[in-house]
């Protein structure tokens, strides 16, 4: 086994058994020696999680950032969107990467419906009501599925090989949907900077009235918007389908997280998000393979909570915003 | 607000007697169940009210204190033998005392609106996460039962339905009084709601009051979920500290009205008898119907009439007085 040179003082004697369990530290005379290729791995994980956090914490944050609503349902759009990829998989033998359009479509279909019949009526309101309201569509959509489709797990397996780099696996899978999570977050990044649309929302995001007076359909371009984040979050479901099993409570960690993430880096930011994608999933990675998955989301609400407290504009603070 | 002085005391006395009365009439242990059902879950929004209702502090996340309550009596019940009885007491002076953990950092930083909601999710979440890790201590996802003991009071084990009702329908009347009696601190409240920075400056301490909220909120909410365990004699983590019993409680608060005293009551004699027959003649095809009817209540009752069913009840009432002279 190749080991690092990094050292734990032996007399501490805190090391936890887990660690020496999985081989991540070994017992040599006068100390612990941890093995450097086990760091490497959780750490490429960590990086591909990231990845597929980037494009669901994106969708969010432009909707934040547009809406100025708290869209507490966002996980649910995942969802559904895992639910679709997974039945056109099944029903039709599609490969689940083939479904993304299909999915993305259905989802910002979806999308610009939940906006016309829900949001937009409480745009307004203050903001106890709509994250109520969106707290009620968590409730209808969880339900729904769960009437349709039950509460058993599904997955999708893809015949994909496992790459090897040197002594570092590297899923194809998580591959995948970290390059495409990537690619759907840039498209979305040129599509703000670059077009006449992405111009109209950033307008609307900066200040809707003045937006409004120089000309800007505001609400058409919100409604947009809405369509814009639940389709990331369309993607996100059809990358992730391969991967993750989906139930119809799948939804709540996704959305949890997707907020810890954008607290994280600052509502509003693009580049926060992005920034906040791999440092929830770093510590996802490192916290669930030293202590237990459970609590690696506890640590990262615990994060959450003290950037709230601490830093509220975000760790990219106030000028970051996109 | 001219409901509050007018609904009081005198209110209580002649609803106490039609409450302890009511299981006088014969009926089935399903319809019993119902009541008790119904109460708990008045009872439990009435203590949400205290912090999200009164003062405006939008928790959702008291499942971490309905949890920590259950958790707390089944824990000084196995492990330390206390009487059950006491523990119902004392189990919420453990959910009290960890609401200071997420409320003092909360309310001193001045995490207000939107954030404060999301602090509290993610403390719930983590207690939740927390509470499946630790499985040597609290069983885990597979969650925790009671044992069985000696039938009475003491025990807080009955073979009646009717005997849990009287307890619960006894800790909501308790709560209800002593809210009744707690005019100015709930007036402090109030002003807190209506605008922090004004209520600020005529002298009121924020955090103090919102603290003073949270801990007296969380304390009951804790009994509550101590009073679930005892009736259930089961819980995990799952339902002590999911979101879903958090959203019950604020649920049934805004449906009624969650600004004023009555509405959790009244919101819950409307919602938790539909929930609960949803869930028993549906339960088996589609589990959570009841949950999807919840959310679509809870949309309607926003958009429409936010201050719920109770406020029309108040703007329908104020109007007979003027017209009446």
């Amino acid at each position: 086994m190749r080991s690092s040179t990094l050292k734990v003082d032996g007399s501490e004697g805190k090391v936890s058994e887990k660690l020496i369990k999985f081989n991540l530290i070994t017992e040599r005379s006068g100390g612990y020696v941890v093995d450097i290729t086990i760091f490497l791995q959780v750490l490429v994980n960590s990086i591909l999680l990231g990845g597929m956090y980037a494009v669901i914490s994106i969708g969010l944050n432009i909707i934040f950032g547009v809406l100025k609503i708290v869209n507490f349902a966002h996980g649910e759009l995942i969802m559904l969107g895992m639910y679709i990829s997974y039945w056109l998989t099944v029903l039709y033998g599609l490969n689940p990467y083939i479904t993304l359009p299909i999915v993305a479509a259905t989802l910002f279909l979806i999308g610009l419906v939940v906006e016309r019949v829900l949001i937009k009526p409480i745009l307004n309101a203050p903001s106890i009501n709509q994250l109520l309201t969106t707290a009620a569509l968590i409730l209808i959509l969880q339900n729904i599925a769960l009437i349709l489709w039950r509460a058993d797990y599904r997955g999708v397996s893809v015949k994909m090989p496992l790459i090897s780099i040197g002594p570092i696996f590297i899923s194809a899978t998580r591959l995948v949907a970290f390059i495409g999570g990537l690619a759907a977050s840039l498209c979305l990044y040129y599509i703000l900077m670059k077009t006449d649309l992405g111009i109209r929302i950033r307008a609307v995001a900066q200040d809707p009235e003045v937006a409004q007076i120089v000309g800007v359909n505001v609400p058409r371009i919100q409604t947009l918007t809405f369509g814009l984040g639940a389709m990331l979050a369309g993607i996100a479901g059809s990358l992730m389908i391969p991967i993750f099993m989906v139930n119809p409570t799948v939804g709540s960690n996704f959305g949890l997280i997707a907020w810890v993430i954008i607290v994280l880096g600052g509502l509003g930011s693009f580049t926060g998000a992005l920034i906040g994608s791999f440092i929830v999933g770093f510590i996802e990675a490192f916290v669930g393979i030293l202590i237990s998955l459970e609590m690696a989301r506890a640590v990262a609400f615990l994060a959450f909570i003290a950037i709230l407290l601490f830093k509220p504009a975000g760790i990219l603070g106030e000028k970051a915003r996109v | 607000m001219s409901m509050f002085k007018s609904l009081n005391i005198k209110y209580i006395v002649p609803l106490a007697v039609i409450l302890y009365a009511l299981p006088l009439i014969p009926q089935q242990p399903y319809v019993t169940h119902l009541m008790i059902m119904t109460l708990m879950w008045a009872y439990l929004a009435t203590a949400w009210n205290i912090l999200g209702g009164f003062s405006g502090q939008l928790s959702l996340g008291h499942a971490a204190f309905f949890g920590i309550g259950a958790y707390a009596s089944y824990f000084l019940t196995v492990w330390y033998g206390i009487p059950p009885i006491v523990s119902l007491i004392v189990s919420g002076m453990f959910a009290s005392l960890i609401s200071i953990g997420i409320g003092y950092p909360c309310f001193r930083y001045g995490l207000r609106g939107v954030y404060f909601t999301l602090a509290t999710i993610a403390f719930a979440e983590i207690l939740k996460d927390v509470f499946i890790y630790l499985r040597d201590i609290t069983g885990g996802s597979l969650g925790i039962w009671l044992p069985v003991t000696h039938e009475g009071i003491v025990n807080l084990y009955f073979i009646s339905k009717e005997s849990y009702y009287y307890v619960i329908t006894s800790l909501w009347l308790l709560l209800m009084i002593i809210l009744s009696l707690a005019g100015r601190f709930k007036d402090y409240l109030i002003a807190i709601r209506e605008d922090e920075d004004v209520a600020a400056s005529i002298g009121i301490n924020i955090t103090r009051y919102k603290l003073m909220a949270l801990l007296i909120s969380s304390y009951f909410t804790g009994v509550g979920g101590s009073f679930y365990i005892y009736y259930f004699r089961y819980i995990n983590p799952y339902t002590a500290f999911g979101l879903d019993t958090s959203l019950q409680m604020v649920l049934i608060s805004v449906f009624g009205g969650m600004y004023s005293l009555w509405g959790s009551f009244i919101g819950s004699l409307v919602l938790t008898p539909i929930g609960e027959y949803l869930r028993i003649t549906l339960g088996g095809t589609y589990v959570g119907s009841h949950l999807i009817i919840y959310g679509v209540l809870l949309i309607i009752i926003i958009r429409f009439m936010p201050r719920g069913v109770f406020g029309i009840a108040e703007i329908i009432r104020s109007k007979y007085l003027i017209r009446g002279g």
